[in-house]
């Protein structure tokens, strides 16, 4: 029971990694990203090649930096001339950028599902309530949980963090008030999107690597996202938190419907409180 | 969207047009009924016959999608919820011979309509973003289940769906011939035009448009806002069914990606690139986005890239779709010509 506990704790935080992303994005640009995604697609199978041609620290720093830089670019080049646009459309920009990413890692490394080894310092199991557990999951929850008291302390305690929490309230009046909302939007989309690209690598030796495998646990944040309250951060933690559980929980006691339940809990939570958890925003 | 925009017939409501319309709009029906009546004949190869019966089902579809955005402001992710839903339920009714195969039709065509209507009564008062996350759950929520459950119709691997001999009295193989079913499918996709034009110009499609720019106005002045929008959801979903049970008959095949929100995000892709403040435009999104993609298959396996590409030029490039450009060359035209404005 505390094995699977644990497990949910796993999947939670790379739920976590993802969904903040998304968060950060949703709130300077108003815009739900669906090539998210994507670029946890992208990042794993950067991390991947680095990886394999180097060490799997290389691989994790390399797959961050590029996918921060394609983030820079990203927001500079597709979410910066469509800011004045219906945001709907540029939600509908972004699949089109998932399609065009889907294909261009088709292109790249094929369409057959590859695997990834973990690190050999992180390989073996330790002894947890009796049972072995690998030491990677346990690796796993400490990059989220160092990702989220970072992001936390940064967000609360720096002046761009400050910035970065007035526009997830209301991007509208913090551009009133004189904060560049394009130049943070630049940091903020970069950010998000190396994130998106660090839980592609942690979470590469977890699951196959293949071009759509970004697919579902993209729908996941997105549950985890809404759930939480849009533009909310705290939200998001606590909602990837809980959905981890119910994925893990309900794959093992109730498999028929383990994949439905997440999403009868958004209906019911937005049905409930149309804003999430924690959010003030529809 | 700004909502001044969205008036499909902006501009085009000179008083010449007004007195004329229902003429134009019959004369408009009547050759695209005697085109599709035309075209089996017209065209040889069995091969462009059916792909353009598929390219005409993905145009239903798309239509759906559309009305939600026209009618009720709305964007939805899963729209092949009730596309597939319609699928199953024929299916499935026939295939464990519980129904007739017209009943099954009947049901494949109402329980969709219903569970939508029911569904928007709820939906309808969540705007944005969360509407758009919820829509997409409920639709992978159907795709779960029939993604899952494999005693219902095989799971994930899809099931055959073997044809009645006769569906109201006609042969069933009409069905599965591309050079009728063409005919069948186009038909029944003028006759919705038609309805949806004729549905837009009367009082309650007034309403929704009304609700759909203001709804706090449409309250202050006295209507409740919530039953039209979900009578919307209804209208929209039957739509979708219809052309899920079109796609059964005619492939005689059903699998739970009827109901993937991938389906559902292409469609509403057709109904944008098409141009969704104009009644045909996600029909002509489709129309182009269907052989687009059958051309781009053709030639490379990087299809997804093509079609990707194509969305972000034409949203960043025609924000009113191809539609909203073919329109207003034409009220250009019409100014010049003198019959636009009064």
């Amino acid at each position: 029971m505390m094995i699977q506990l644990l497990n949910g704790v796993v999947y939670g935080g790379l739920l976590y990694l993802l969904s903040v992303g998304l968060v950060l994005i949703f709130g300077l640009r108003e815009i739900v990203n669906f090539a998210h995604g994507a670029l946890f697609m992208l990042g794993s199978y950067i991390g991947f090649s680095i990886a394999a041609a180097f060490d799997f620290w290389l691989g994790l720093a390399g797959a961050c930096l590029a996918m921060t830089l394609v983030g820079i670019a990203l927001d500079a080049g597709v979410l910066r001339p469509l800011r004045k646009h219906d945001h709907m459309v540029t939600v509908l920009v972004t699949f089109g950028i998932l399609l065009v990413l889907e294909s261009v890692a088709t292109a790249i490394w094929g369409k057959a599902y590859r695997s990834m080894q973990p690190p050999e310092l992180l390989s073996g199991t330790v002894e947890l309530f009796g049972q072995p557990f690998p030491v990677y999951r346990l690796f796993v929850i400490g990059v989220s949980l160092c990702v989220a008291g970072g992001l936390t302390a940064w967000l609360r305690y720096s002046r761009t963090g400050l910035y970065i929490r007035a526009s997830s309230t209301d991007p509208r009046t913090t551009a009133i008030l004189g904060v560049d909302t394009d130049r943070l939007s630049l940091l903020v989309v970069g950010l998000g999107t190396g994130l998106a690209g660090l839980s592609g690598v942690v979470a590469a030796p977890l699951m196959a690597l293949s071009p759509t495998m970004g697919s579902f646990i993209l729908i996941e944040s997105f549950i985890v996202v809404v759930v939480g309250g849009l533009g909310s951060f705290s939200g998001a933690f606590a909602a990837a938190l809980l959905i981890g559980q119910i994925h893990n929980l309900g794959a093992v006691y109730l498999p028929w419907a383990s994949t439905m339940l997440p999403f009868l809990l958004m209906i019911g939570v937005l049905i409930w409180r149309p804003t999430g958890f924690a959010g003030k925003r529809t | 969207m700004s909502t001044a925009e969205l008036d499909p017939l902006a501009g085009a409501r000179g008083t010449s047009i007004r007195t004329r319309w229902p003429f134009h709009l019959a004369l408009a029906a009547g050759v695209a009924l005697a085109v599709g009546f035309a075209a089996p004949h017209l065209i040889a190869s069995v091969l462009w016959l059916s792909l353009l019966t598929q390219a005409i089902v993905d145009m239903i579809l798309a239509t759906s999608v559309g009305l939600l955005v026209r009618q009720n402001g709305r964007i939805s992710f899963g729209q092949a919820a009730f596309f597939g839903l319609g699928g199953y339920l024929f299916a499935v009714l026939m295939v464990r011979e519980i129904a007739s195969p017209e009943l099954a039709l009947a049901a494949a065509l109402i329980g969709p309509t219903a569970i939508a209507f029911l569904l928007g009564l709820v939906i309808a008062r969540i705007p944005g973003v969360a509407h758009a996350m919820l829509t997409l759950a409920v639709g992978q929520a159907f795709y779960e289940v029939a993604f899952k459950w494999r005693e219902l119709a095989n799971g994930d691997d899809g099931m055959s769906v073997p044809l009645p001999r006769t569906l109201f009295g006609v042969d069933s193989g009409l069905f599965q011939s591309p050079s009728s079913m063409l005919v069948i499918c186009w038909s029944l996709l003028v006759v919705l035009l038609l309805g949806l034009a004729l549905m837009a110009r009367s009082p309650f499609g007034q309403l929704t448009e009304a609700i759909r720019e203001n709804e706090e106005r449409a309250r202050f002045i006295g209507y409740g806002t919530t039953l039209p929008r979900a009578v919307i959801y209804g209208i929209s979903a039957f739509i979708a069914a219809l052309a899920g049970v079109l796609q059964t008959l005619y492939d005689g095949y059903i699998s739970p990606e009827m109901l993937h929100w991938s389906l559902s995000g292409m469609a509403l892709i057709m109904a944008i690139v098409g141009g969704p403040k104009v009644l045909w435009g996600p029909a002509l999104g489709a129309f182009l986005l269907f052989f687009l993609e059958d051309l781009a298959g053709d030639a490379t396996e990087y299809w997804p890239a093509l079609v990707g590409g194509t969305v972000i030029l034409v949203t960043l490039l025609l924000p009113q779709g191809f539609a909203g450009l073919i329109a207003g060359l034409g009220r250009r035209a019409g100014e010049r010509l003198g019959w636009g404005r009064p």
